[in-house]
């Protein structure tokens, strides 16, 4: 190598001019760092069960090995078998934390702990065992015991999983809106951070949000679930109206009763009487999304409990909300700081279940950018 | 494996040490505004490293490799980068046109008052592919050895030499002739 590269890898040798001169002219740009304000409610501990933060630093070498010693015995003792091809595509790496779980009908062993999950294959895991899924650019994900997952899609900006059954808890670190898992009664977007979402055997469904928020969605029907709040979900209904879990237990229970009675009916309107007596200004969260739930004198009584609550930013007029204009039901959400719609603006445009009309469906910036091989 | 100084201060922000995070931003914060700095327009880059680091803060508990943090962190950086450019005017992009404007990162007007030669030469490194600008605006502009570029990001020290050489290539080639490329050579 010459000493002029020496001087470009690590400043040593015979100072290159031309390198000097553009490091010279380039300084303007230099990082100056400023100091880091960590908002004080963050915890920097894991909100996840310790079996999600191990480390098995010997897997791959493990795995590899593993590889190595079926591929012989595979050529050494049967070589008229007819070998299928591993399923195309990116897989995302299998942990096994515990017991026997299986890909499709084959067992994942104790010391099998680097195998691949494929868009397509299922993953299931018995009543004694529990897998860690991880894939680089997204997160990790883990999941308890009892569950069936199911791979749809691992493209570079859409991730997608099916929990038929069972529990995860996930970490994921994609731009908000990369990352959905469907649900029989829902699907689960991601728009944070760190969420468990539990699917029981008739379909019905439950979210609890640990950091960042996650959009429900069923059916052109949304709730939003920030952290420290949860949501239910039914089949052929969809989401329910998520609250704070903080919030009293008779609050949960009267929104609970108006979630699961008749709309209009005597039992509906006495719990939302309840719900809205006994809110705080935290539960502007429930009140925003009952605002779509209710409709006439109902609706009327919503909004004046939450303007009340939470003051209507500017932009916002108590006419434009009651006939639930969009936009203004959009603002006053940002209004309750708990994230930014536009996000899920975005993603119903870009990737919702519900895309714009084919005439107006033209590509996302980030499709036209792929296309081009210009996205970072 | 060995153990990187890096991988103790991780631990322990793993476990609420926020001084340990404060000292992972330090040495960190470099390579992100340079990784940064190689997609997105100079006037946005400093906010957006904050961002990096606020996204990266609770979700580092998940890390199960902590010798993974710089790749893991880098990875981040450029999903932001990526994010911020697909949040950007949601609601008017659609357009050949503005999806050049948009990857182009030095498409924003500079300030009045920096060097039009060092927006230049930022220009010319920036209409270099991808991987070369990141690695070369690492380098020129961060001021980072390749060593520590490639203990920063994760690549290896082969893939590094081989970025700087070829970019640096590149780079004069564009700067003889005077002129930047538009759009990326990929």
């Amino acid at each position: 190598m010459p000493m002029k590269d020496d001087y470009l890898w690590d400043g040593s040798g015979t100072p290159d001019p031309e390198v000097q001169g553009l490091e010279s002219l380039l300084a303007e740009f230099r990082h100056t760092e400023r100091p880091l304000t960590l908002p004080a409610e963050t915890s920097l501990v894991s909100s996840k069960p310790p079996g999600l933060v191990v480390q098995f630093p010997w897997l791959p070498r493990l795995a590899a090995a593993a590889v190595i010693l079926l591929a012989s015995i595979i050529l050494l003792f049967l070589p008229a078998i007819r070998v299928v091809p591993p399923p195309a595509g990116p897989g995302w790496d299998v942990a096994n934390l515990e017991g026997s779980p299986q890909i499709g009908s084959e067992s994942i062993s104790a010391n099998q702990s680097a195998a691949k999950l494929y868009v397509g294959q299922t993953l299931t895991t018995n009543s004694s065992s529990r897998v860690s899924l991880s894939e680089e650019d997204l997160g990790q994900i883990q999941i308890d015991p009892n569950s069936r997952v199911r791979l749809l899609q691992s493209g570079p900006s859409h991730k997608r999983l099916q929990l038929e059954v069972g529990t995860i808890h996930a970490a994921i670190w994609a731009p908000p809106g990369e990352f959905v898992v469907d649900t029989p009664s829902a699907i689960a977007v991601d728009l944070g951070c760190a969420y468990t979402l539990h699917v029981t055997p008739d379909g019905s469904g439950t979210i609890r949000t640990t950091l960042g928020w996650v959009g429900f969605h069923l059916n052109g029907r949304d709730s939003f679930i920030p952290a420290g709040a949860m949501c239910s979900t039914r089949p052929k209904v969809g989401p329910g109206t998520p609250y704070f879990e903080d919030a009293s237990e008779s609050f949960r229970d009267a929104l609970h009763t108006f979630d699961h009675s008749e709309p209009g009916s005597d039992a509906a309107s006495a719990a939302l009487a309840a719900v809205l007596s006994q809110s705080r200004a935290k539960d502007g969260l429930t009140l925003w999304h009952l605002l779509s739930r209710t409709s006439g004198a109902e609706r009327v009584e919503v909004y004046a409990r939450f303007a009340a609550l939470v003051p209507p930013p500017q932009g916002v007029a108590r006419e434009g909300i009651l006939r639930l204009d969009s936009h203004m039901l959009d603002l006053y959400w940002n209004a309750l700081h708990l994230g930014d719609i536009s996000i899920w603006r975005y993603w119903e445009q870009s990737s919702g279940p519900h895309p714009a009309p084919a005439s107006k469906q033209l590509p996302t910036k980030k499709e036209l950018l792929l296309r081009k091989n210009l996205a970072p | 494996m060995n153990s990187s100084p890096d991988d103790a201060l991780v631990r322990a922000a793993q476990q609420g040490d926020r001084s340990a995070f404060g000292q992972l931003y330090s040495r960190y914060s470099r390579m992100v505004h340079g990784i940064l700095l190689s997609r997105v327009p100079p006037s946005e880059v400093d906010d957006l490293v904050q961002d990096v680091f606020l996204q990266a803060l609770p979700c580092l508990a998940a890390l199960r490799e902590v010798s993974k943090f710089p790749g893991w962190l880098a990875s981040i950086a450029r999903n932001r980068a990526t994010d911020f450019h697909r949040r950007r005017k949601p609601h008017d992009e659609f357009s050949e046109g503005s999806a050049n404007q948009e990857s182009d990162p030095t498409s924003s007007a500079p300030p009045p008052h920096s060097s039009t030669e060092a927006h230049a030469a930022l220009d010319a490194i920036l209409s270099l592919p991808e991987t070369y600008r990141e690695t070369l605006i690492l380098r020129l502009v961060e001021g980072m050895t390749g060593p520590e570029i490639a203990q920063r990001t994760g690549l290896t020290h082969g893939s590094v030499r081989v970025n700087l050489h070829r970019g640096m290539q590149q780079l004069r080639e564009i700067l003889a002739r005077g002129a930047p490329l538009t759009g990326g050579e990929l």
